[in-house]
């Protein structure tokens, strides 16, 4: 028989939390009815909290049945979860695309999106930066004129508002 | 009778519904092709845009990429051992070693005749068997419902993962968010906390697309730096011979796709794996062992997983149940149109079904010709650095989840949704039965209280009721079975029974 696979690191932080928040959910799917009734509105988020809250202890018990993750010497566990679920360039790119979100209404669809795209390019390691703007700049010219022709989707127009 | 032909012929006679299948089904097949791009996030980002037409454009469209794309994963898992969809995982096992013998030529001609095949035999099963299910689905009572609803996520979160608590969780976590708004039958809040904004409950496509696109590129952004290999193709069309041999085999596997693609919630993913497992204890001869270039191990998942999409349609006709992740989104198209899947979409629009068919019909004769051409320049396309690929796809998310209702707020929703889907993702957990459970939330809610009302609000007269109607008693056993199937009991005696001699 192989040996259960380690842990992954965080993955039981991260079975605790969805158990407290199945917890939680059930604590307020009952706010939302009471027990009075098999067929109040609260029937089925309660069902369905008390099946996560199951199925999370379920999890979590398998998950502290495994040896604990691997963290060599000199690490340590935090760095370690860092390493395997947030490398660098997923925080990276998590947090341009928060800025494109929020720079999407004010700066319009096109300037935010060439930025992001450009930049998000430059993240993901394709340094050829004359090369990443001329492919940023023609897909977005395809994707707005497909988007506001055939789709007639209105996108935001921003700051290039009267120009587009 | 005549209506229902020319219903049938609709998307063949119009130029522009014509034009919009082709265009699906080319495109389906790159979107296939591309590891990290799927068919569900395709469909998922293309619903948001085709909101504002009329809903037959749209679901020419949609076919087009569904019938496509499933196709299309394979040629990637051929040359490059790497699945473009989870339906394609199968193809590789035996693809790709006969792509390293320098037949990936033939292997794609031959896998791209025997997926138009088993699209065929679905399409049939679709237009023969949906009436039939339709009539009988009008005898189906609120439980059934909920027992199909149930039956359809533990389905998927079963079959999809290793583990059934981790697919459970995910399951009952969308069918949580589903509930989320106003309740339907009492106007009550649920989950709003005093919020507007969330009356009107979560909004399905900003979550569809940030389960199955943002979670996926984030997910990606750990496989940057890998290199597809280059090949060389050069003959395509199938000798007539090989295809021959296989037929017979392709039938069989068609049959099983279609079934498994008809059941609620299982699509072509488990479709093939199960073809590929019966091809495997069937062929008693294959014309290499399989895991090594056996043609047997490429005509079963692939006849299978298209003949599954036809399939899915099924009981999305039918009965309102998703048969497989896209479908699932393709209902929530569906709600978006006006329209309400479920049995009386037959009765009150049949000519939806029969463009339906017909439509699936064209997309599949489409198939063939798009399916034997272009491998060359798919090639280059295919080699595109997932450092441009991903954030384009970001951008295509982001303008889909805006263009909705034009609220940036769904557009943070999306991205809350997509880290979720992230974190799910990276633990093992499927984001399947997660998005399955949005959409089948709501039904399973007003299934199970219109039952227990009609039940006088007593639980045992309820329960009773599950066993004494012949319809929830096969459905409560088809449950039953597959919670079973999954522990270990079930596996020991299944194991003890296969190595008792047969007598």
């Amino acid at each position: 028989m192989t040996p259960p696979e380690r842990r992954l690191p965080g993955e039981l932080a991260f079975v605790l939390f969805l158990l407290l928040f199945g917890a939680t959910a059930l604590w307020q799917a009952t706010s939302i009815s009471g027990l009075g009734s098999w067929s109040s509105p609260g029937a089925v988020p309660m069902l369905a909290a008390l099946v996560m809250l199951v199925s999370a202890a379920r999890v979590a018990l398998a998950t502290l049945r495994r040896p604990p993750a691997e963290v060599p010497s000199g690490s340590s566990l935090s760095r370690e979860f860092a390493h395997a679920l947030l490398p660098r360039v997923v925080v990276a790119f998590t947090l341009l695309i928060v800025l494109y979100m929020f720079a999407l209404e004010p700066l319009g669809f096109v300037v935010s999106s060439l930025l992001f795209l450009v930049a998000g390019m430059w993240v993901l390691g394709s340094r050829r930066i004359v090369y990443n703007v001329v492919v940023s700049a023609a897909s977005l010219a395809a994707i707005y004129v497909i988007f506001q022709t055939a789709f007639s989707v209105v996108l935001p127009a921003g700051v290039l508002r009267g120009l587009l | 009778m005549p209506e229902a032909v020319s219903y049938f012929f609709m998307s063949w006679t119009s130029p522009y519904l014509l034009f919009l299948t082709a265009a699906g089904t080319f495109a389906g097949i790159y979107v296939g092709a591309i590891p990290g791009l799927s068919v569900t996030m395709a469909v998922s980002i293309l619903i948001s845009f085709t909101f504002k037409w009329n809903v037959n454009e749209a679901l020419a469209l949609i076919a087009g990429i569904y019938l496509g794309g499933v196709y299309g994963g394979s040629r990637t898992a051929i040359l490059l051992n790497i699945p473009g969809a989870p339906a394609a995982i199968a193809t590789a096992l035996d693809g790709y070693p006969l792509a390293k013998r320098g037949e990936a030529g033939s292997a794609i001609g031959l896998t791209t005749v025997v997926s138009v095949l088993g699209a065929f035999i679905g399409i049939f099963a679709l237009a023969v068997g949906a009436p039939v299910l339709s009539n009988l689905a009008l005898l189906f009572a609120p439980r059934d419902y909920l027992l199909l609803a149930i039956w359809g996520i533990l389905l998927v979160g079963s079959l999809s993962g290793k583990s059934l608590a981790k697919g459970v969780f995910a399951g009952a976590l969308g069918v949580l968010i589903g509930m989320i708004g106003l309740d339907p039958m009492t106007a009550e809040g649920r989950f709003t906390y005093g919020s507007v904004q969330l009356t009107s409950g979560v909004p399905y496509v900003a979550a569809m697309i940030g389960f199955f696109g943002v979670s996926e590129v984030l997910a990606q952004l750990h496989f940057l730096h890998v290199t597809p290999v280059k090949q060389d193709v050069r003959r395509i069309v199938p000798p007539w011979g090989l295809l021959k041999k296989h037929l017979p085999l392709a039938g069989r596997c068609s049959a099983i796709g279609t079934v498994i693609g008809a059941l609620p919630g299982a699509g072509g993913d488990i479709a093939a794996l199960m073809a590929y497992d019966h091809a495997r204890r069937t062929t008693k001869h294959p014309s290499r062992p399989f895991g090594e270039g056996a043609y047997e191990g490429l005509v079963a998942p692939e006849s299978a997983n298209n003949s599954a999409v036809p399939g899915a349609y099924i009981p999305m006709l039918t009965l309102g149940i998703p048969g497989d992740a896209v479908t699932a989104v393709i209902i929530g198209a569906l709600y978006i149109h006006g329209l309400k899947p479920g049995p009386m979409l037959m009765i009150e629009t049949p000519h939806l079904f029969w463009f339906c068919v017909g439509n699936l019909v064209l997309a599949n004769l489409f198939l063939l010709p798009l399916g034997l051409s272009g491998i060359r320049i798919f090639a280059k396309i295919v080699e595109t650095p997932k450092a441009i690929l991903l954030p384009l796809i970001l951008v295509l998310s982001a303008v889909g989840t805006y263009a909705i209702e034009n609220n940036p707020v769904h557009v943070y929703w999306m991205l809350a949704f997509g880290v979720t889907g992230y974190f799910l993702k990276m633990y093992g957990f499927q984001v399947g039965p997660v998005i399955l459970g949005i959409i089948l939330g709501p039904l399973i809610d007003v299934s199970y209280r219109r039952a227990m009302i009609s039940a006088a609000d007593e639980p045992l007269a309820f329960l009773a009721e599950f066993f004494t109607s012949p319809i929830s008693a096969i459905l409560v056993a088809a449950l039953a079975i597959t919670v079973l199937s999954q522990t270990r009991l079930w596996a020991a005696t299944v194991g003890r029974l296969r190595r008792a001699p047969a007598t």
